[in-house]
């Protein structure tokens, strides 16, 4: 297993398309964090003045972190597109690896891309919250946030797993990662009820729940009642989508070494 | 003598087109193995099933007796196709990559990359290289761990004259050093000057193997002319050791027995009373002989 990971690290230590989209991700997150509490609205400061404190940070910064998420996930197209495309998977099993290697390794890779970004995300939150909040507030309060982070990382890049094992060319890849969120609503448009609610990219991208609609929601226990929750707020429960999300990223693995063996390598 | 590789009746077909017809092969240790046949014969089809990389339809394979594992295509050095390496990384990047995953010491990098002749672009990357140090440095991938088996598909593609030479060397030197080497080629040329078997695919059935010498039937041929022709022909029929009479417009053509040479047959005939007007040793015809085998 640690060799795996020492081969897979190998690959991209020097390579600079990988370095380069990090670099950015890893650049804009603070800034662009920075910049949404800083934001106003005629004149005066909208509603944000939490943005950077506990325990609210870790929702604003995770929500923020899960767009650039994408990103991440395209880098693991392009490395799993490379292996295709540079015909080194077929020479990695000539020379001695075996089908299950490759999903192995690159799980492996996932999982450290993505403990990585949460580390990152940690230690951002961290700053920006002792930066501005009183001494007093639980640094812990809402962290969990950035376990489930961490498991949307790990949810999009396996999907970009999948997409480019299927797919093996790096451009039509992108693409059809990028559109994935499209393709999804609409086959969810024709699909009746609930359903839809349990899609794999809707459940992914929920796993960072918007904090200003998290914010605006009522307390179920302070409407009158008789009255429905508005339906805007109608979602599943964060520890249904968390379970939800776990299962879809072990079955995309399983459905990834399935088709590697269903093909000739060519 | 121990058998290296056992093929037992693949078959492999892509939707219409039968790529490979039952095949079945032994090839020994120390046996240097010519898969001969034209282009779309299944020679890189065959190397792809016992590589692992193409799943055959029907039939099994087994290398050192075994069933074949990932552990067992870690001891083959194998260069199939096309050298396939990561662009943006080093020829010392790349192939230490591939120590890694053969598990073979790191200081086998620079070994290999002088026997190819690379060790001063070590530092270049693969992207810069031109198709004949491509092919170099796959060659000397392979040669990683010096393994006792290589597996080579056409490992003089895209070289220059210089390049084939020096490739050639490299795998007779093998060859000489007791490994097992499979090598598939549409060049009859390379295949005659290097290997010592041969086996002839055409449309995925198997023609021919053997020894090259009795495949190609690579015998000397000896001719030989006089006034009468007829004459000449019934005394040869006579002479002991001659075989494979031939007759053509003003000669004839025929074997020799091992042991006996131009100046025996002409001893022969003037004992028996004809004189040879001519009389000489014409090197085989190869290329003939190759395509009246796959027509």
């Amino acid at each position: 297993m640690l060799n795996l990971l020492k081969i897979e690290f190998k690959k991209i230590t020097p390579y600079t398309t990988f370095w380069v989209i990090f670099g950015l991700v890893f650049a804009l997150i603070p800034v662009v964090f920075y910049g949404i509490g800083q934001f106003e609205l005629q004149g005066a400061p909208i509603d944000m003045k939490n943005t950077y404190r506990f325990p609210g940070v870790w929702n604003n910064l995770t929500y923020l972190a899960s767009w650039f998420n994408l990103l991440i996930g395209m880098v693991m197209v392009i490395l799993v597109c490379n292996e295709f495309s540079f015909k080194t998977f077929r020479q990695h099993v000539i020379d001695g690896q075996s089908k299950s290697d490759f999903v192995i390794s690159k799980i492996l890779l996932m999982l450290c891309l993505a403990l990585f970004s949460t580390i990152y995300l940690l230690i951002i939150g961290a700053l920006f919250g002792f930066a501005t909040t009183d001494a007093n507030v639980s640094f812990t309060e809402n962290i969990h946030f950035v376990g489930i982070y961490f498991l949307q990382a790990l949810g999009y890049m396996s999907v970009a797993l999948i997409i480019a094992t299927l797919i093996r060319s790096t451009a039509l890849s992108i693409i059809i990662f990028m559109l994935s969120i499209l393709i999804e609503s609409i086959i969810q448009a024709f699909v009746p009820g609930n359903i839809e609610k349990y899609f794999p990219m809707e459940i992914i991208a929920n796993l960072t729940p918007n904090p200003l609609i998290s914010n605006m929601m009522p307390d179920p226990s302070q409407l009158p009642p008789g009255t429905e929750m508005p339906p805007m707020f109608e979602s599943i429960p964060l520890s249904t989508t968390v379970m939800v999300a776990c299962i879809y990223i072990i079955a995309i693995w399983g459905i990834t070494y399935f088709i590697l063996t269903k093909k000739d390598i060519k | 003598m121990t058998a290296i590789l056992n093929i037992n009746g693949i078959s492999k077909s892509y939707k219409k087109v039968k790529a490979l017809n039952n095949l079945s092969l032994q090839i020994n240790q120390g046996e240097v193995y010519g898969i001969l046949g034209p282009n779309g014969s299944g020679k890189t089809t065959t190397l792809g099933i016992i590589l692992d990389v193409i799943k055959s339809d029907s039939g099994s394979f087994s290398w050192f007796g075994k069933v074949p594992t990932k552990e067992s295509r870690k001891k083959i050095g194998s260069l199939l196709e096309t050298p396939n390496f990561y662009p943006y990384l080093s020829a010392r990047q790349n192939l230490s990559l591939v120590c890694k995953i053969k598990e073979v010491d790191e200081s086998e990098v620079d070994r290999v990359l002088t026997t190819v002749n690379l060790i001063e672009r070590a530092n270049s990357k693969f992207k810069t290289f031109s198709l004949g140090m491509k092919q170099r440095l796959a060659l000397g991938s392979a040669l990683l761990g010096n393994p006792d088996v290589l597996v080579l598909d056409e490992p003089t593609n895209g070289l220059d004259p210089q390049g084939i030479a020096e490739v050639r060397t490299i795998i007779k030197g093998l060859a000489t050093q007791g490994k097992t080497i499979i090598m598939a080629s549409h060049i009859l040329d390379e295949v005659e000057k290097i290997c010592s078997h041969v086996a002839v695919l055409k449309q995925g059935n198997l023609l021919t193997f053997g020894p090259i010498q009795a495949v190609l039937n690579k015998q000397e041929q000896v001719y030989v002319a006089a006034e009468d022709i007829e004459m000449l022909k019934l005394v040869l029929a006579q002479i002991e050791g001659v075989s494979n009479i031939k007759p053509s417009t003003n000669k004839v053509y025929l074997l020799l027995d091992q042991g006996k040479d131009s100046a025996y047959l002409n001893k022969a005939l003037f004992d028996k009373g004809v004189i040879a007007t001519e009389l000489g040793m014409q090197k085989p015809d190869l290329e003939a002989n190759f395509l009246a085998l796959i027509n």
